[in-house]
């Protein structure tokens, strides 16, 4: 049985950015790529960066920011009201 | 700038009951959620025990099927026991035992529901108490005057003034980072746990799986152990580990459990379809850190609190609400909210709670689960010593004489694997829970009385039965 996560979860997506990536503090771990429940992270320009659309597919966890070590991605929520839905959480 | 007697940021069960509390004290509370209602954020399905209603009787009886669709009662635990090969090796069916001693909790062990109904039934009981409910406001930051918390501002730069803030706003809490008590977990406190929720006919749930509510899958081959619970229309799989742990990535593990042979039949069976994909931190940790600091309390995961060995938050979050604003509200009322008059609080959650007396053996019941579901090594003996000591009976293809030996042996052959861990692991928390008496009870006087006795039942050499 092959999931497809892109039809499992539901967002209001905001305008502000809650994710915030400083590449230069990054010491290439990689723990952020392995740990992303919803893969949103990768490379642009062989640096670490987070998927363009990432507010529309973020499920708010919060890992990227705990498992970051050198402090490169400070993670916060999404304004009031939007982000991720929970509907039978 | 509105006042308020006390702030908290956060519409989970512990913002919710903390504002509850504090309406029915005749405090001004105001509490926030960031979602567009409680229950829609970061938070994923509870399985509500029986302490629930004991404690809180009046307020439990009010939380009816009308109000929460999705409440299933259930009265039995599955374990399921998986081989490294993915094949389901023992299954074992508990219900409560014969000494368990609160009564009602004979014919029970959870009421599941989803947290999207019950997080928005506990804060109607807080507004309904009077409490200010602000939804869709992100907390940002804290207000300090002199160094000590006065407030909070949200994300439009509206502020909220009180003596005391609650920082009820989960593993991610911005009043920890704030106010300085934390600013991220050790990664070995803190777990990281996806889930998935299928939908299911109620009418097959009620058919298939009835009041077996609650599965775990033990997983033997590297793969943490999965949680399996299930709802009015619905059930959620998922699994956890700290934020260390993980090899590979975390859906990865869910996926193969899902696409265990034993799992995909259950989903035939059920007609069971994935319906949404979950994420959230779960705290996990040996003993809480620092709970409280000048005009700020930490409540429920914020502070640290699910239980050190399974993780049950809700309870402690509910638990540590009550006692937070009862400190408060005195604090409050003799107009010194400074940290070393809320040190009580600590006080309170460590001498007077079920929280303390859980964290009294918090290092030792970490380390168990640390060593077992969450450890490979471990597991890869555990799944198949227990298969055989349960299920290796079940062979008719040899003499039972010769059958039971061969399981002794298997078993045998697994002793220098377990005794290790049973011994740095299982050791150090009977000591702990047993304390005096396990001394007692290992007294060498004791045991050298009770040895002859045991001599006494050693069967004489068997004879041999004369064959002719």
């Amino acid at each position: 049985m092959n999931i497809d996560i892109n039809n499992l979860t539901k967002h209001v997506v905001g305008t502000k950015d809650f994710i915030k990536v400083n590449p230069d503090l990054c010491n290439n771990c990689g723990l952020c790529f392995k740990i992303c429940v919803a893969s949103l992270w990768g490379k642009k320009d062989g640096k670490v960066a987070i998927a363009d659309d990432y507010k529309s597919r973020c499920l708010e966890c919060g890992s990227c920011g705990e498992v970051c070590v050198p402090g490169a991605i400070q993670f916060s929520y999404p304004e009031g009201g939007k982000g991720v839905i929970y509907e039978h959480g | 700038m509105k006042e308020y007697d006390i702030v908290i940021v956060g519409g989970g069960p512990g913002g919710s009951m903390a504002a509850k509390v504090a309406a029915e004290k005749g405090l001004k509370t105001i509490f926030f959620e960031r979602g567009r209602k409680p229950g829609e954020k970061n938070s994923s399905g509870c399985g509500l025990g029986p302490r629930m209603w004991r404690k809180w009787p009046e307020m439990m009886e009010s939380l009816t099927p009308e109000k929460c669709p999705s409440m299933r009662e259930g009265k039995y635990a599955r374990n399921y026991l998986v081989g490294k090969d993915g094949e389901v090796s023992c299954m074992i069916l508990a219900h409560p035992t014969s000494s368990v001693t609160y009564e009602p909790a004979k014919s029970w062990i959870t009421m599941n529901c989803y947290r999207s109904e019950f997080d928005l039934w506990i804060s109607e009981l807080a507004t309904n108490a009077g409490a200010e409910l602000k939804c869709s406001t992100l907390i940002t930051d804290l207000i300090k005057e002199n160094g000590k918390t006065t407030g909070v501002i949200d994300e439009k730069g509206e502020k909220y003034m009180a003596p005391i803030v609650i920082g009820a706003d989960g593993a991610i809490s911005m009043v920890a980072k704030k106010s300085g008590l934390r600013d991220k977990w050790y990664h070995d406190h803190v777990t990281l746990v996806p889930t998935y929720d299928f939908y299911a006919p109620r009418e097959k749930i009620d058919l298939i799986i009835h009041d077996e509510t609650l599965a775990v899958w033990w997983m033997a081959g590297g793969i943490p152990s999965a949680f399996q619970v299930f709802f009015g229309d619905g059930f959620h799989v998922g699994l956890g580990n700290w934020m260390h742990s993980w090899e590979k990535n975390p859906l990865d593990y869910l996926n193969y459990v899902v696409n265990l042979k034993h799992f995909q039949r259950l989903i035939k069976m059920l007609d069971a379809k994935p319906r949404e994909l979950q994420a959230h931190l779960l705290p996990w940790m040996p003993y809480p850190e620092k709970t409280y600091t000048d005009g700020v309390i930490l409540i429920g995961d914020a502070a640290g609190f699910p239980c050190p060995l399974e993780a049950e938050g809700i309870f402690p979050a509910m638990e540590s609400a009550e006692i937070a604003v009862e400190v408060a509200a005195d604090a409050i009322a003799e107009g010194d909210c400074s940290q070393a008059k809320l040190k009580e609080y600590e006080r309170r959650w460590q001498e007077d709670s079920s929280i303390g007396t859980e964290f009294d053996a918090g290092p030792e019941l970490w380390r168990v689960w640390k060593a077992l579901p969450f450890n490979p090594s471990n597991m890869d003996w555990f799944i198949p010593m227990v298969s055989e000591a349960i299920g290796g009976i079940f062979d008719w293809s040899e003499p039972h004489r010769i059958r039971l030996r061969q399981i002794v042996g298997a078993i045998k052959k697994y002793l220098p694997q377990a005794m290790p861990t049973l011994m740095n692991e299982f050791v150090p928390l009977l000591t702990n829970v047993l304390g005096d008496e396990m001394d007692k009870r290992l007294d060498p006087q004791l045991l050298m009385t009770a040895i002859p006795k045991l001599l006494n039942l050693m069967p004489d050499k068997r004879k041999r039965r004369n064959r002719k």
